[in-house]
């Protein structure tokens, strides 16, 4: 049946790059698979180039799939083919075009898409720069790209589903096959569900959702490479020369991998309402995991490199960082976090495919390992403890320690799953729960590893090669001497007194200066040789950073209702509408709301005391002048939820973070819609009662307009009623009010009169035998409090000294990695 | 010894250290009752929203009381200090991180699991009630 204005061949076209792409993958093993197990010495002796060719061949009808996938799938979500499933769960037609991009690796499928896709480019650099090492590298490469190329594949084996689609149909979808609808040939234009999709995930509209995945997808892809040379390695008996050309790959891995990871720390900051941008979640942990073990990796490959020894080590870490990434993509993807995590994926029901692409790199490494392991080099003698080399195993060792304890906490939901009470193994009665706390049990582990690490970095640019211990101190003293007196200074300056901290920051202060004083005194500051420094310094700032912001990061906001003793004063403070509330250092002001495209965006004025001498002779108050203003918003999502996001100030030395953490979300006519409880009065004609505090009601009288009795019992059965009354409002302004009531039969009917200028309303309930007087109710309108919102405020102090570090940091080791590359170059050149 | 050996034996040690603390700061997930006899420990609840109780939030202090049930069906006050969290009510489940004090759980912290998007009824949902629509002008 041929479906009115549905793109159907689109779709196909989609699933025959897929295909394509995941059948080049298998060829091109095949082809470089072929080469891979001659030795390299027959592999130069007798060259087969037409295995070669073939293989580069198949790879790129691979690059091919991968590219005609992702055009398709851009294709889908430009023109708003909501027939895809895809394009219907995570695009909407208000969607700004910016976040096309984001729609299209917000799914499961989209990002291990942008992961083939890094792969595919840094396998074309591989094969145009590696050589002898080509075959080995690309045919790992085409082994992992088979698997994540099998993650879309989207068919059917009987029950088991290989890979989920990125192009099925909505009519498609197991769930909706044989039902009416999908007979209609018009079924897009009769059913309005498909005129507009789900729409993106309000969290991930935001610009560093645009740049933060791409960015964090090539630095694991970077991962990738070091594993690759370094089984290929382990394969063709290179031992230690594979160090050579993997380095660059390493440092660009840390480049890239440090920006994304800290760029999520960024969208953390900017987009979630947690308060911080880092909150050891379990989907943070398991990209910085990765990352710690790539440094160590590197370091441990400088060593190789210089002393052409004992590459076990080396070899072990460079596939374990891989592996790491395959683990942490599980643990993230196949929603075993679920009850740990904000950042839950939705469960794609591909977790036996997750676990098989893990199992597989994990059993495969590790066997070529051991196959390995007896001939691989010794170590002939023990290296001096004055040598950098030791120094520097012992930091991969420490970087190693952190990333393994990391692991281990975040990977409670698995142990759950192993040794739970439901379990494989039931060793454990009780599930697990991640730390309650989970700031303060992975700082109180992670703050003594960055110690070691810091002081490890210190000490680093002065171990020079066989030197004596005493002239390191030399060396290192003037750093040493400024560092101490600073930390004092600033514990002092910030009152920050916890030995832990203060041990840290005198350790990265000490970092900061060793690698400063090595770089301008040293090296003379020239950009070319300051990579390794520069990296070294940026990544001290980021720990000062990230400590002092942490550690004084201050509420000013609090709400000042006591409530029990059990519930210490909270973070939230109370803004009425145009009051002015003190928020120390600052007096803070809500003037109004308004809509913004979909947000709800809060106006909120920030002022400073003017003149502090003034101010203490008549009051602050009197004193104040506009200092800035912030914009925190709501994000009204109706179909995903709404969304607070904060609105910070940026200082130099502090940000004002703040947002909004409670605001009546109710449009203005359901809001006006609430009345308080009512008051009831009674007066006689000529009587005055007061309403509400504010008006002044006058009973003037009271007219019978009709009354009808039952000639033959004599009995009322119809009466209408009128009573005229006054209301007087404070400003002298009069208001005549004529409340009707009306009795027929045994019926009474007597509606309310509502006074719209005055936001009240009265009714009339009938004489009150006794006294004759008469009964009143009336409303007073809730609209009439002024509204309110509830705001949280933080100073996060010397928060930019964090993002400044962490772009000295990728600007040093891209540093480094160009140095390698030109060196490589101009000897490739001799 | 050598001081590779020493190096493995201090590893050896952290990583020890590591789990044991790793033990000793991991909450149970535990049900009402137990966090009852338990208090005033943290422990972590999985529970769900009971919609029937009245839910009361306090808006100019930010206190937060609802009845939760637990796994187990058993039904608890809940306090908590802070703003009611956007669509609370459209919450599937709930975990409670926080203490039981006399006759109340008090969470410290709320993490909510929402209905995915899919059964969210709105979308085109799989019984085919759709084919009754009006085609569109």
């Amino acid at each position: 049946m041929q479906y009115l204005g549905e793109h159907h061949l689109w779709s196909l076209a989609g699933r025959l790059f897929v295909a394509l792409s995941f059948a080049g993958a298998f060829v091109a093993a095949f082809f470089y698979g072929l080469q891979v197990f001659r030795s390299p010495a027959a592999r130069e002796e007798r060259p087969v180039h037409s295995l070669r060719t073939a293989g580069r061949w198949a790879f790129g009808l691979h690059s091919l799939g991968v590219l005609g996938t992702i055009g398709v799938l851009f294709a889908a979500l430009f023109n708003h083919w909501f027939e895809f499933d895809y394009v219907w769960r995570h695009s909407s037609l208000d969607m700004p075009l910016e976040y096309i991009a984001s729609c299209f690796w917000e799914g499961q499928e989209g990002s291990f898409l942008l992961w083939l896709t890094w792969h595919m480019i840094l396998g074309w650099v591989l094969i145009k720069t590696a050589k002898t090492w080509e075959y080995g590298t690309l045919f790992g490469l085409a082994i992992v790209q088979l698997f994540l190329a099998s993650m879309l594949l989207g068919v059917y084996f009987g029950e088991v589903k290989l890979g989920s689609s990125p192009f099925v149909l909505i009519r498609e979808l197991p769930e909706n096959i044989g039902l009416p609808w999908t007979e209609f040939r018009d079924y897009l234009m009769r059913i309005p569900a498909f005129r507009d999709g789900q729409g993106l995930n309000p969290l991930l509209q935001n610009y560093w959702m645009v740049i933060h995945p791409p960015t964090l997808f090539l630095g694991f892809a970077s991962v990738t490479i070091p594993f690759l040379f370094a089984i290929t390695a382990l394969i063709e008996k290179r031992y230690t020369d594979w160090v050579l050309p993997a380095l660059p790959w390493t440092f660009f891995g840390v480049a890239i991998l440090g920006t994304g990871v800290l760029m999520g720390g960024a969208w953390a900051y900017e987009a979630l309402s947690f308060g911080g941008f880092w909150a050891w979640d379990p989907v943070e942990n398991s990209s910085l995991v990765p990352w710690l073990t790539l440094v160590a990796t590197g370091h441990l490959m400088m060593i190789v490199k210089h002393k052409k020894t004992a590459p076990g080590t080396t070899l072990f870490l460079a596939i374990l960082s891989f592996l790491l990434v395959l683990y942490s993509t599980f643990l993230t993807r196949s929603g075993i976090l679920g009850d740990s995590s904000v950042h839950a994926f939705v469960d794609l029901g591909l977790n036996g495919q997750l676990l098989a692409f893990l199992g597989f790199f994990t059993v495969g490494s590790l066997v070529v390992f051991f196959w390995r392991a007896r001939s691989l080099p010794k170590s002939a003698s023990e290296d001096a403890f004055s040598s950098r080399e030791f120094w520097m195993f012992i930091g991969a060792l420490t970087l190693l320690l952190s990333a393994g304890q990391i692991t281990l906490s975040t990977s409670i939901p698995v142990f759950n799953k192993l040794i739970g009470p439901e379990g494989l193994l039931p060793l454990l009665d009780a599930k697990m729960a991640p730390p309650a706390d989970a700031a303060r049990h992975y700082n109180s582990l992670q703050i003594p590893f960055a110690i070691i690490i810091s002081i490890l970095m210190a000490m680093g640019p002065f171990l020079r090669w066989k030197e004596s211990p005493n002239a390191l101190i030399r060396r290192a003293t003037l750093s040493l001497i400024i560092s101490v007196v600073l930390t004092f200074v600033i514990a002092w300056g910030l009152d920050l007194w916890d030995i832990l901290y203060v041990a840290l920051l005198g350790a990265s202060l000490f970092a900061f200066f060793a690698n400063a004083d090595y770089w301008l005194r040293y090296l003379k500051g020239k950009w070319t040789a300051g990579g390794m420094a520069l990296a070294h310094l940026g990544f001290a700032l980021v720990l000062i950073g990230a400590l002092i912001s942490n550690a004084k990061k201050e509420a000013i906001s609090t709400n000042a209702t006591f409530i029990h003793e059990d519930f210490p004063a909270n973070e939230n403070v109370l803004l009425p509408m145009g009051d002015t509330v003190s928020m120390f250092p600052y007096y803070v002001s809500w003037k109004g709301e308004r809509m913004e495209g979909h947000n709800r965006v809060y106006d909120v004025e920030f002022y400073e005391v003017e003149s502090p001498l003034a101010s203490w002779a008549d009051g602050e108050r009197k004193h104040l002048k506009t200092s800035f203003s912030l914009q925190p918003f709501i994000q009204m999502n109706a179909r995903m939820g709404n969304v607070r996001e904060p609105s910070t100030k940026h200082f130099w030395n502090k940000d004002i973070y703040t947002y909004v953490s409670y605001a009546d979300l109710r449009n203005a006519e359901e809001q006006q819609g609430d009345w308080k409880e009512p008051m009831e009065a009674s007066l006689k004609t000529g009587d005055e009662v007061f309403l509400f505090n504010e008006y002044l009601l006058h009973g003037d009288t009271l007219v019978v307009v009709d009354a009808a009795f039952d000639p033959a019992s004599g009995e009322l059965t119809h009466l209408e009623l009128a009573l005229s009354m006054t209301l007087k409002a404070m400003d002298g302004q009069t208001y005549p009010i004529l409340l009707p009531y009306l009795l027929d039969g045994n019926s009474v009917s007597n509606e309310e009169v509502q006074l719209e200028a005055l936001g009240i309303k009265l009714r009339f309930d009938g004489v009150k035998d006794e006294e004759g007087s008469y009964g009143i109710t009336a409303w007073q309108k809730k609209a009439n409090d002024p509204p309110f919102i509830l705001m949280q405020a933080f100073i996060f102090p010397y928060i930019n000294l964090l993002w400044l570090g962490s772009i000295l940091m990728g600007i040093g080791s891209l540093l480094a990695v160009w140095k390698r590359i030109y060196r490589s170059l101009s000897e490739g050149a001799k | 010894m050598k001081r590779s050996s020493i190096i493995l034996l201090a590893v050896v040690a952290i990583l020890i250290g590591a789990l044991l603390v790793t033990l000793q700061d991991a909450s149970v997930y535990a049900t009402f009752t137990m966090a009852k006899k338990q208090q005033p420990e943290t422990v972590t609840v999985v529970a769900v929203l009971d919609l029937e109780k009245p839910m009361d939030f306090q808006a100019e202090s930010s206190l937060l009381t609802f009845t939760a049930l637990d796994k187990e069906g058993v039904a608890s006050t809940v306090i908590y200090n802070q703003p009611k969290p956007t669509d609370f009510e459209r919450s599937e489940e709930i975990t409670l991180t926080g203490h039981y004090k006399d006759d109340a759980f008090i969470a410290t912290e709320i993490l909510m699991k929402c209905p995915s998007k899919y059964t969210d009824g709105e979308g085109v949902v799989a019984d085919g009630t759709y084919t009754q629509t009006q085609p569109a002008p």
